[in-house]
């Protein structure tokens, strides 16, 4: 669901084209900028790969540890088509996952090294769903929002270079038009509903909206390496910008429906064009990226136990003759 | 073919045992999404568990069309003692063996019921049971790929197929426990009974066994469970009906 | 077991998961297989991805439901990813003066001036010209 936003280049560090021949570096350019995507078997950039493997295998572990905070919630869905939809959501989450760690493993790195990665906490994911879902209405906000602001990135990323990336993202793309279609519908049930219902709905908002404001990562530092990073299309907007999509498409339609949003700065300039809200806290971002938040310990536990109690199929039918291939597309 | 009183009792009965079946398994089955061993075994079996309680849905509707409660309140706020479903799909999920097994042995159960369904004299029934057929030859296939090959991979996955089916025979036999009803709906032709479905059931299950090296008991050792079908449930089924309607039971009246 | 919000985590007996131990084994996702799939009979079959399966029968029952639980399927083919040979992205450059060679195109095939230019020398009568004045002198009888 969410990929640039954690890329991360440390102070200091090598330019991303050091050491890179300038004549196969020139032509890898030039068909960026022409708009051409690069496939699998091409020369890249070593940092190209190594920026994309983390941004894509991120998206895909955001999926499958975004499959956690909703799946809580399946075995008490209200009725049959909430059950029914609730289900075929969560199940596309592992589908992302599928299409994205299959995106990443087209760049050399192998499912198993990712997972590994996930799971000892080597590789991050979207710090969202290091939060609880309390209640149902909960699965319905981040159904709604949460999607929306994956779709808003998505859609934005869609248009990259690495051509994995961009046609796994097409799929998810026509997936989460039923997310979010399904996330709203269920809002407006609960926000239109009993007063028990619209409570609980509100409730959710209200813990969910520092989530939702972090969603699409802090204020970017222009960099060197962000400026590379937007040439070689892995990196297509800046994270204020997306934060300014999501809330100029969201906002209106959450107020529509009589909720509040816990804000009180929140309003959009009529003369900037531009939404001010409170600056959400960066350090709590960063503590709970960092491991410090209330659900990061269970989700890699519940993780670890998915994988360690798949173990004895996986490895009852590895064969000796097995021969690891990298995907082609 | 119009039905009397006595033949509509006895289809009812009929219908909410299977009905609750679908529901209960399928409802166990939706616990392994995003818990499963693979990613794309994830898959599959979460949309196992969605086409079962889909089925569910429209045996549910087919009730209140006979004049039973909305598929919702039939299905969410029954308590366990009405329950009409075989114990065999009331267990907790267990690893991953004991539910590859028990979809098998109930999924060649519902292929063998709704085979003989494609017929029924009752046209609602007739009608679904076809609409079905090509989902649940999905179910049994993808059953089978499993017990087969995990059944002969090696010694682990051998062994723990041996012993979730050794954990779940006798259980699946409860699905035919016979109805109370049942020589009315033979005569009626709207199916032919729980004992011709197991006869069937039990010649399409041992190849599959058999060609996974899995040792089956003899007839005159079976001991089937059953109980189910007269409301006589597990202690597992009444705290996963509570866990189920949960959210419904929270506020009467409210549209989710 | 520690209550968690998730009733199915809360019955889960969960590792410690602090010793930083390598989870998966090299290899253990098995191997990959390109998926090939067609949306009705008569079409192609589109590639649409990869599946992880121990082996191909695998790989198709897994297929049907990675790709085509979300859109219209009628048949799914799947090769292993080893055995499905490629062109190389480098040599691309042969591909490069295909687009000239018009010669094999309808849309390089024109010769409607040479028809009128012939027929104006030796009188045939043009028959769009002719249909042209039939319809005009219809139309005028009408008026």
């Amino acid at each position: 669901m969410y990929g640039s936003a954690l890329i991360e280049t440390k102070k200091g560090s090598k330019s991303l084209t050091e050491g890179e021949d300038p004549i196969l570096l020139a032509e890898f350019e030039d068909r960026i900028t022409r708009g051409e995507k690069i496939e699998p078997m091409d020369w890249m950039p070593t940092q190209y790969r190594k920026q994309l493997i983390r941004m894509i295998e991120q998206h895909a572990h955001s999926e499958i540890i975004g499959a956690l905070p909703e799946g809580t919630w399946i075995t008490r869905a209200p009725g049959f088509r909430r059950k029914l939809a609730l289900m075929a959501k969560v199940q596309d989450e592992v589908g992302h996952a599928q299409l994205l760690y299959s995106a990443a493993e087209t760049l050399g790195k192998t499912r198993e090294d990712m997972v590994n990665d996930l799971i000892n906490g080597k590789s991050k994911y979207s710090n969202v769903f290091n939060y609880p879902a309390k209640t149902w209405a909960d699965t319905a906000i981040i159904a709604w929002l949460i999607d929306a602001g994956a779709i808003i990135n998505q859609v934005t990323n869609a248009k990259g270079s690495y051509g994995p990336y961009c046609r796994a993202l097409d799929r998810i793309c026509s997936e989460e038009s039923f997310h979010l279609k399904y996330g709203h519908d269920n809002v407006v049930y609960l926000a239109t509903g009993t007063p028990k219902q619209r409570e609980m709905v509100q409730e959710a908002l209200n813990r969910w909206w520092t989530p939702i404001m972090h969603f699409f990562g802090p204020p970017d530092k222009i960099s060197e390496h962000t400026e590379v990073l937007m040439k070689w299309k892995v990196k297509m907007a800046s994270n204020d910008d997306m934060r300014q999509k999501f809330l100029d498409e969201y906002v209106p339609k959450i107020w529509d429906l009589g909720l509040t949003i816990p804000d009180k700065k929140l309003k959009k300039n009529n003369k900037s064009g531009k939404w001010e809200y409170t600056e959400p806290d960066w350090e709590e971002f960063k503590r709970v990226i960092n491991g410090d938040g209330p659900c990061n310990k269970e989700r890699l536990q519940v993780r670890r136990w998915a994988e360690e109690h798949g173990a004895w199929v996986r490895r009852a039918l590895m064969k000796d003759e097995q021969k690891y291939t990298i995907p082609l597309a | 073919m119009t039905f009397n009183k006595a033949q509509t009792d006895a289809i009812k009965e009929l219908l909410f045992k299977m009905a609750d079946d679908q529901l209960i398994i399928g409802h166990r089955n939706s616990e392994w999404t995003g818990l499963g061993p693979m990613l794309e075994e994830d898959i599959a079996f979460s949309s196992i568990a969605q086409d079962k309680i889909g089925q569910s849905l429209a045996l549910f509707n087919i009730l209140h069309e006979l004049g039973e409660a909305m598929p919702d309140a039939a299905a969410f706020t029954r308590n366990a003692d009405k329950f009409k479903c075989c114990q065999l799909v009331e267990y907790p999920i267990g690893e991953y063996d004991f539910s590859l097994m028990r979809n098998f042995l109930f999924n060649q159960a519902e292929y063998v019921r709704f085979e003989a369904m494609a017929d029924s004299s009752f046209e609602p029934l007739a009608k679904i049971a076809k609409k079905f057929k090509g989902e649940i030859k999905y179910h049994t296939m993808h059953a089978n790929l499993w017990i087969k090959q995990l059944g002969k991979a090696n010694t682990e996955s051998h062994s723990r197929m041996q012993i979730a089916f050794d954990d779940t025979f006798n259980l699946a036999l409860g699905i035919f426990e016979p109805g109370a009803n049942e020589d009315l709906l033979i005569k009626s032709k709207v199916y032919p009974g729980e004992k011709a479905l197991e006869e069937k059931w039990i010649e399409t299950i041992m190849p599959v066994l058999d060609n996974a090296m899995i040792k089956a008991p003899a007839r005159f050792e079976w001991k089937p469970v059953y109980g189910g079908r007269k409301g006589v449930h597990t202690e597992h089924l009444q705290p996963m009906i509570e866990e189920m309607g949960a959210v419904f039971r929270l506020d009467p009246g409210a549209e989710w | 077991m520690a209550k968690s919000e998730d009733p199915r985590v809360s019955r889960m007996e969960l590792p410690k998961n602090d010793d930083g131990k390598e989870v998966l084994e090299s290899q253990e996702n098995w191997e990959t297989y390109e998926v090939f799939h067609q949306k009705k009979r008569g079409e192609q079959h589109v590639h649409v991805g990869i599946v992880h399966a121990a082996n191909p029968e695998m790989a198709l029952i897994l297929a049907k439901e990675t790709f085509g639980r979300r859109r219209a399927t009628a048949n799914i083919w799947v090769a292993k990813s080893a055995n499905v040979y490629a062109t190389d992205y480098a040599d691309a450059d042969m591909f490069e003066t295909t687009p000239e060679k018009t010669y094999r195109e309808a849309s390089d095939y024109y010769c409607m001036d040479r028809i009128r230019k012939y027929q104006k020398e030796h009188g045939i009568e043009d028959r769009k010209d002719l249909k042209r004045k039939q319809k005009e002198s219809a139309k005028e009888k009408k008026d």
